[in-house]
């Protein structure tokens, strides 16, 4: 349990598949142990148009997501509201739930990759699939001893400079409200899910931008 | 009063005439007085001849009118003759009554007298006493109590007598049924120490563990049959009984689970024999049913098959360095490179057949009764881990399995955490650690006691700790010199002996690890030894009052010892003309050389250098002390014999 990060770099030029083997190429120089796979997905569901009020308020998107750093639980949040942290019995929950909620097409989203331990560092860095196509690059970073934001921020933008060179980001905005409040997994779910629905929102693979 | 006359009185009655009138002129007219016999009859009428006096029961004879029921009648003096008048005229009027009375009287009388004179002949009629008070007070109280106290006890005694009576007479029924048992009686017993149950007109029993939590899938049911071969006219033989068990045919004969220990590897063809060594039935107690033993068996059968089946299974699937072998009934796995584990199951039927004993290579002696102990234990402990409560889930609806994982989902536990909460650890990983710690603890006993018994100076002393744990024993072990115990005890080594390793701490702090082989804890020892000579020579030399002038525990000269190090100490006496230098190696043993001052040393080359004859009194060449000629059983002896012949007396 630790503090993470996440990042969506983006190389000019180069197709996922290449951004993916020089990030990790660069870690295996850095001297990082290669320790598996990990995956994280996410399947959106909007509450269906019996359950809407009369003033025709649109449907609010939830999301159901799994990590595989945490394989024993399922996770659901509300765009800004709750993230519910639950046993993995709450995806047979949602099938009983299908009048409430119902899932929006072609709405799986995924990332699959290799995960390194470099020291305290936990580096994961994956290719965001939706349905056969890849769409980007997500790269996590864990700085275990750490559960306080705030404190360590400097220290993972530091790493992050050190191997992603010039696209390193900003502070990610879970940070913002609770400088000093304990970090929990529910947060990185949350930058997850910010993360896909930047990337939902791209269509195709972008050329050029960084988040 | 003398002197005075007497005073004549004269009393006369005031028989004055009672008034009747009086008339208006004053005259007085007087009623008549009664004549006597007007008199009398007046007083006649006025007897009430229901109240009878007590003299009327004396008078036994006639009733001749008595004159004494008169007695209070006036004082007439013809009363004789008026009583003989009454009797004998009856028309007389107010007389009437008084007959009457006298009659009833006399029938009375007659009667009673008659009474009396035919009970007086005691033969158509007793008098019988009407049941008495107590007696007077005037009689002794004690016995009193003491009769009353007997009867009373008496009806008690009688009341218990009975009831024993009835009991007694029940236990010889018991007695005499006991040879003879019925069938429901003796199901009765059978219900009270088995489970049973009926299914259509058969009636089942478990032996099985799954009640107490076991999720081994046999089904362990064994039939209650009624025992109908009975030849009423032959005599019922002693064991007889009505119930018969038959349990299942795989459950048969008696099993246990061998678990040996062997240092040389056998050969591969030797595998799979199947051991029968017969193993003698534990004796059952003495008043239990043949059906008892014969289910306890069968119980204990399937206990084992399940021990074993999880064993195989775990040895299967769990990935070790070496990989353990399962052979038909023998699970062998190498917890040491030079040792060998091997876990059989020996189940030996009751069939006639001899057992196999050609092949029983490994003797009785060989198997680890506390090793099987233990896997009946860890079996046991895994069953009531199914039942407990931290695997009961609360609420109902919860998943199986253990509280803290139900948990990790909801608290997002990572793989880490997951981990330290499943107890990762099987069965047979479990009975190989406790089968390796058993295996070093006898070893290092071994390797202390050999060293004991070979070496005598020093001595060894290990003091085994009481308390253990499967994976952890530790002895306090001593080197000493006999005689100087109190003076050489810096060599003080506790040893905890772990299932891999054995940790040294040392008394001045330092802490070794040892791994399994067994050269290396006896180098250790050794090497412990010679130190502690040397140390002995320190201690000494403080007692001695001689100074040490070097001392080292490793010296870096002389000849390379194969087992640690030799180390060395210099003592000085105390006036400073001798020096004793003792250089003791767990190889090349001791040497031991002294100083002498240069003037006792006659075979010196004079020289120029030395002005003064002052110099001749320092210490100058060694000499070496033959040691083995030395008086004194052991090396401090010898040690301190040494410095006392070379400290001179000042006599």
């Amino acid at each position: 349990m630790g503090t993470t990060c996440h990042i969506m770099p983006v190389a000019e030029g180069k197709s996922v598949q290449q951004t993916v083997e020089l990030l990790t190429r660069k870690l295996e120089m850095l001297g990082a142990e290669k320790q598996g796979t990990f995956c994280v997905d996410c399947e959106t569901y909007h509450t269906a148009a019996s359950t809407l009020g009369s003033q025709g308020q649109a449907g609010k998107l939830m999301y159901v997501m799994h990590n595989s750093e945490y394989p024993l639980s399922c996770f659901a949040l509300f765009e800004n509201g709750p993230c519910l942290v639950a046993d993995t019995n709450f995806d047979v929950l949602m099938v009983k739930l299908k009048g409430f909620f119902q899932s929006a097409k072609a709405s799986k989203i995924e990332t699959r990759g290799t995960r390194y331990q470099y020291c305290d560092f936990l580096v994961k860095v994956g290719t965001v699939t939706m349905g056969p196509s890849a769409r980007g690059i997500s790269v996590e970073v864990e700085y275990g001893p750490c559960v306080v934001a705030s404190d360590c921020w400097s220290l993972l933008l530091e790493f992050l400079q050190s191997f992603l060179g010039s696209h390193t980001p900003g502070a990610p905005t879970v940070f913002g409200n609770r400088h000093d409040a304990v970090y929990s997994p529910a947060d990185t779910m949350v930058q997850y899910m910010e993360l896909f629905n930047k990337i939902r929102k791209q269509q195709q693979v972008p050329v050029a931008g960084i988040r | 009063m003398s002197g005075v006359r007497a005073v004549r009185i004269s009393i006369e009655s005031a028989c004055e005439k009672q008034v009747q009138e009086v008339g208006l002129d004053g005259t007085e007219t007087y009623l008549q007085p009664l004549s006597m016999s007007q008199n009398l009859a007046r007083l006649a009428q006025r007897i009430d001849f229901s109240q009878g006096s007590g003299s009327e029961e004396e008078e036994a004879a006639g009733a001749e009118g008595d004159a004494q029921d008169w007695a209070g009648a006036g004082s007439s003096a013809d009363q004789d003759d008026e009583e003989g008048l009454v009797k004998f005229q009856p028309s007389l009027w107010p007389w009437d009554s008084v007959r009457n009375n006298l009659r009833s009287a006399l029938t009375e009388m007659c009667v009673l007298y008659d009474v009396l004179s035919i009970v007086r002949d005691k033969k158509f009629m007793t008098l019988d006493p009407v049941s008495q008070d107590a007696l007077p007070p005037k009689q002794n109280p004690q016995t009193l109590q003491l009769i009353s106290k007997k009867k009373s006890l008496a009806g008690a005694a009688q009341i218990l007598l009975k009831g024993a009576e009835r009991l007694t007479k029940s236990v010889t029924e018991n007695q005499e049924n006991k040879l003879q048992r019925d069938f429901n009686s003796e199901l009765l017993r059978l219900r009270q120490h088995w489970k049973l149950r009926k299914v259509g007109d058969k009636i089942l029993g478990d032996l099985s563990y799954r009640s107490a939590g076991s999720l081994f899938p046999h089904h362990g049911t064994f039939e209650v049959i009624k025992n109908t071969d009975i030849d009423l006219d032959k005599k019922i033989p002693e064991d007889y009984c009505p119930l018969d068990v038959q349990i299942p045919s795989d459950l048969e004969g008696s099993a246990y689970i061998r678990v040996s220990i062997q240092k040389q590897a056998p050969d591969i063809g030797d595998l799979g024999t199947v051991n029968l060594f017969k193993r003698p039935l534990p004796k059952s107690k003495p008043g239990s049913p043949h059906w008892q033993t014969k289910l306890e068996a069968a119980q204990n059968v399937l206990l084992c098959k399940e021990i074993f089946a999880q064993l195989s299974r775990e040895a299967v699937q769990i990935k070790s360095q070496i990989p353990h072998i399962v052979v038909k009934n023998q699970i062998i796995s190498q917890p040491f490179p030079s040792l060998q584990l091997s876990i059989s199951l020996c189940h030996s039927s009751n069939d006639k057949k001899s057992p196999k004993s050609a092949t029983e290579k490994q003797s009785p002696e060989d198997h680890l009764y506390v090793l099987e102990h233990n896997l009946h234990l860890l079996i046991r402990e895994f069953h009531k881990q199914t039942l407990s409560s931290i695997m009961m889930p609360h609420p109902a609806s919860a998943p199986f399995g253990h509280k803290r994982m139900r948990l990790s989902g909801p608290q997002a536990f990572d793989k880490n955490e997951i981990n330290s909460i499943q107890s990762s650890e099987g069965l047979l990983e479990k009975i190989i650690k406790q089968a390796k710690h058993i295996f070093l603890r006898s070893r290092t006993a071994a390797t202390i006691d050999s060293l004991a018994s070979r070496i005598e100076d020093p001595q060894i002393q290990a003091h085994w700790s009481n308390i253990n744990d499967v994976y952890e024993s530790s002895v306090k072990v001593l080197i000493t010199s006999q005689g100087y115990e109190q003076i050489c005890k810096s060599i003080q080594l506790q040893l905890n002996i772990g299932v891999e390793q054995i940790r040294v701490v040392h008394r001045d702090g330092r802490v070794i690890t040892l791994s399994h082989e067994g050269q290396e804890l006896q180098d250790f020892l050794l090497s412990q030894m010679s130190q502690h000579q040397v140390h002995a020579v320190q201690q000494l030399a403080k007692v001695m009052g001689w100074q040490v002038l070097s001392f080292s525990n490793h010296v870096g000269l002389g000849p390379v010892e194969s087992i640690g190090n030799a180390s060395a100490i210099t003592v000085a006496s105390p006036n400073g003309d001798y020096a004793i230098s003792v250089r003791n190696g767990p190889e090349s043993g001791s040497k031991i050389m002294v100083q002498f001052p240069r003037n006792q040393c006659k075979d010196l080359p004079k020289s120029d250098v030395l002005q003064d004859s002052k110099w001749n009194h320092l210490r100058g060449p060694f000499r070496e002390v033959q040691w083995n000629k030395m008086e004194g059983r052991n090396f401090v002896y010898k040690m301190e014999l040494l410095m006392s012949a070379l400290s001179p007396c000042l006599l």
